[in-house]
């Protein structure tokens, strides 16, 4: 890479990610730190130079004359190693939001970001600039026992350095620069503290947590061997994965970053810090695929938590903490790109989105059959979701995309109706959850499927629209085959299956849906959609067509193996944030489900 | 002041605090379950969880309103009111150090701030005023632990020294 930046970005695909399961950084090819939210993945931003260059702050780390980077993980970690090449010699930046130590009192969070000089001699310069809160929170720099510290109310950081050159304390910047020769080796470490007295590790302490870090990720990656298709892009989307799994609760957020857009310029920017029911059965497929049992068992029951609230009613997304209110409000930043407006919280968390109760429904059935039972109150509360199906299905509501116009009878929605219902029945007749008005159950499954199969099916284009009585076509209605609407030898799937195929995919990209949205301008291509149909076709037998749609999908990651949530097709840009768990939830399942139906061909 | 009508006022505190925090549940206004985030801290099995923390909340109430008892015998005066007092206290403590802090940290299924990745944590933790668990539970759990402490006091006030 040698195009980096231009008007203070950089393309969205230059952006690796790492992380320590409660925060996340985004790390551009450049080497700067242009994301990080702290304490936690959903707090406000210390650096957000991905939003706006002049006030989001970053921690630029950088070779002082012309470079290349190339950059990887390390085998089996969410560690980023980036080797920058100049005219002079090469430099290794090995870069980690390090894991909890072996026990010995370390920071509460911590950044280490350590250079080792490979070849020749290569001028750096780093420059740490915070800047608390979205940029809007004041901050003061002191020094404490000599050390360079931050501090903004109840927050601080230090930045603490060894041989990497004399800090020196500016208005709003710590900065430095030093010459690394090969064999020589540096460290800055940026250790943060919320509500507690800041911990000042000592170099060895620095040591010994990233060796465990590296260790532990590679232990966690050895528990989770997968040896099918796109094994890398499959290991690589489990450690994406597991980077947005909030630990102190088990949720999973839907994306690491706030308001990338989804069009350059445009105002389809969201905050995805929050954990989508729409997810839930993508993730929890995913979990219990890759053989994270424990990961899923806390996954469901932070969500079955989470939802308590408001049950029988689901909430479309909730807080990491399992709050469900998140209002949306606009933050004074340029946005990437002059992306306007840059957004915090998320209304669509009030939309009336049917769905969510077959994804949740499918879940818990999930979930059920992985653990052969269900806990009585669990089970009461499925049941009670089913009855709320029953009340509610004949309303419209925003569907699974959030749409921001009128609601409508949404085809995906109603689909999604009649599996929480067949899932609910099914329960019941294996005595896994009460049955509490299986008859009733029984009739409202027929009803959806009646309205499915004579509203939402187009007999002139002969395949499932978008919504009742429209002309449209929508992505989402190929996960009726994926989630047990249809079987995949179901004629009017299969043909729903080729209409996808045929007008909403241009080469491997695949848009969500045709027709308005009550949004202005446009977007990328949806990744999930592109996986869903490679799932599909496979599903419907066409199993050569997926696996080449699965290796030109693959193919679309950037160079250290993320996705974001749309990719511009005439260009190859990335749109929306990132990672996006949904792409690589989807590459997960259409992974193994195309392995799976590849091994029941080959046998 | 009696050890006995402490021990019983300890019982039937509790027994209202349960009901009262139960019937916040019902009605939405909660997520907080003391009894299962104490029964947890044994077991995963969640039916189980619920049983065992009932009888752990039970004893932690007893310990509880002896704790009280030894303030009102310390300073030579109980009470209704006094009790309450006392359970605002205990109230605010609990969602501020004992459940948001202490708990977490030694609560072998909860997160805390410092759970990290490849750790799994099983139950989010509480956060500040247990607010993570509903906006309304610090007033719930501050009410319920105002009526535990006023009938604590009341009980503790009865006959004569014990």
């Amino acid at each position: 890479m040698t195009a980096f930046r231009s008007d203070g970005h950089v393309p969205l695909r230059d952006y690796a990610v790492i992380g320590d399961g409660r925060s996340a950084a985004l790390i551009a090819a450049d080497g700067s730190v242009d994301w990080l939210g702290l304490p936690d993945l959903d707090s406000p931003s210390v650096f957000a130079a991905v939003l706006d260059p002049a006030r989001g702050g970053r921690f630029v780390l950088e070779p002082e004359e012309p470079f290349t980077a190339a950059r990887r993980y390390l085998p089996g970690t969410n560690v980023l190693e980036t080797t920058f090449t100049t005219g002079r010699g090469s430099v290794r930046v090995t870069d980690s939001l390090t894991l909890e130590g072996d026990g010995t009192l370390g920071p509460m969070r911590e950044l280490q970001r350590r250079l080792d000089g490979v070849a020749g001699t290569v001028p750096l310069r780093w420059s740490v600039q915070p800047r608390f809160g979205y940029g809007a929170r004041r901050a003061r720099i002191t020094r404490r026992a000599g050390v360079p510290v931050v501090v903004a109310g109840g927050d601080a950081l230090a930045v603490c350095t060894w041989d990497a050159g004399e800090p020196v304390c500016a208005d709003r910047a710590i900065s430095g620069r030093l010459e690394l020769a090969r064999g020589r080796r540096a460290l800055v470490a940026m250790p943060f503290a919320h509500q507690e007295p800041l911990v000042l590790p000592t170099r060895s302490e620095c040591d010994t947590r990233m060796e465990h870090t590296v260790a532990a990720w590679r232990g966690w990656t050895r528990e989770h061997a997968y040896e099918g298709m796109w094994r890398d892009a499959v290991l690589r989307s489990a450690l994406a994965l597991k980077l947005l799994i909030f630990a102190p609760s088990g949720a999973i957020a839907a994306a690491v970053t706030s308001s990338l857009p989804e069009q350059v310029g445009g105002e389809r920017n969201w905050d995805y810090r929050f954990s989508w029911v729409r997810d839930s059965v993508f993730t929890l497929d995913a979990l219990l695929r890759l053989g994270c049992p424990a990961e899923a068992d806390a996954y469901f029951w932070w969500l079955m938590h989470a939802t308590q609230l408001t049950h029988p009613r689901l909430r479309v997304l909730y807080r990491l903490d399992g709050g469900g209110h998140a209002p949306e409000r606009t933050l004074p930043l340029e946005g990437y790109q002059g992306s306007r407006p840059v957004r915090t919280g998320n209304a669509a968390g009030a939309q009336v989105q049917l769905d969510t109760y077959g994804e949740l429904l499918q879940t818990g059935w999930l979930y059920a059959g992985a653990a052969g039972r269900l806990d009585g109150d669990l089970a009461r509360r499925l049941a009670e979701l089913a009855d709320f199906v029953c009340a509610a299905w004949r309303r419209p509501d925003s569907g699974i995309w959030e749409v921001r116009s009128e609601p409508l009878h949404f085809t995906h929605s109603k689909m999604m109706c009649w599996v929480a219902l067949d899932r609910a029945i099914d329960l019941s007749e294996r005595g896994l959850i009460q049955d509490r008005g299986s008859a009733r159950w029984r009739l409202a499954r027929t009803q959806v499927r009646d309205f499915v199969e004579t509203r939402c099916f187009s007999s002139r284009r002969r395949c499932y629209t978008r919504s009742a009585g429209s002309s449209e076509l929508d992505a989402a209605v190929l996960l009726g085959l994926l989630h047990g609407y249809a079987p995949p030898g179901d004629p009017r799937m299969r043909a729903t299956v080729d209409a996808v195929g045929r007008e909403l995919r241009h080469g491997p990209f695949v848009d969500r849906y045709s027709g308005e949205d009550g949004l202005g301008g446009t977007e990328g291509a949806f990744l999930a959609c592109s996986f869903w149909l490679a799932e599909c076709l496979a599903l419907t037998g066409r199993l050569d067509e997926a696996v080449a749609l699965m290796d030109d999908l693959v193919g679309l990651a950037n160079d250290v193996g993320l996705y974001g949530e749309e990719i511009d097709p005439d260009t190859g840009a990335f749109l929306g944030n990132l990672p996006q768990g949904l792409s690589h939830l989807a590459l997960i399942n259409a992974a193994c489900a195309i392995g799976s139906a590849a091994g029941e061909a080959v046998g | 002041m009696s050890a006995w009508g402490t021990a019983a006022g300890g019982f039937v505190a509790t027994l209202v605090l349960t009901t009262v925090l139960r019937a916040a549940s019902e009605f939405k206004l909660t997520r907080a379950d003391l009894p299962f985030l104490l029964g947890t801290a044994l077991t995963a099995n969640r039916a189980r969880a619920k049983a065992i923390g009932y009888l752990l909340h039970f004893v932690s109430g007893e310990v509880f309103a002896f704790v009280y008892y030894a303030v009102f015998l310390a300073i030579g005066h109980a009470g209704w009111w006094l009790g309450a007092l006392f359970g605002l206290v205990h109230g605010l403590f609990a969602g501020t150090a004992l459940v948001n802090i202490l708990l977490p940290l030694v609560h072998p299924r909860m997160g805390s701030p410092l759970t990290s990745a490849p750790k799994v944590a099983l139950l989010e933790p509480p956060g500040f005023l247990m607010l993570n668990y509903g906006p309304s539970t610090p007033l719930v759990t501050v009410v319920a632990h105002i009526g535990y402490g006023a009938i604590v006091g009341g009980f503790a006030s009865l006959g004569p020294h014990g």
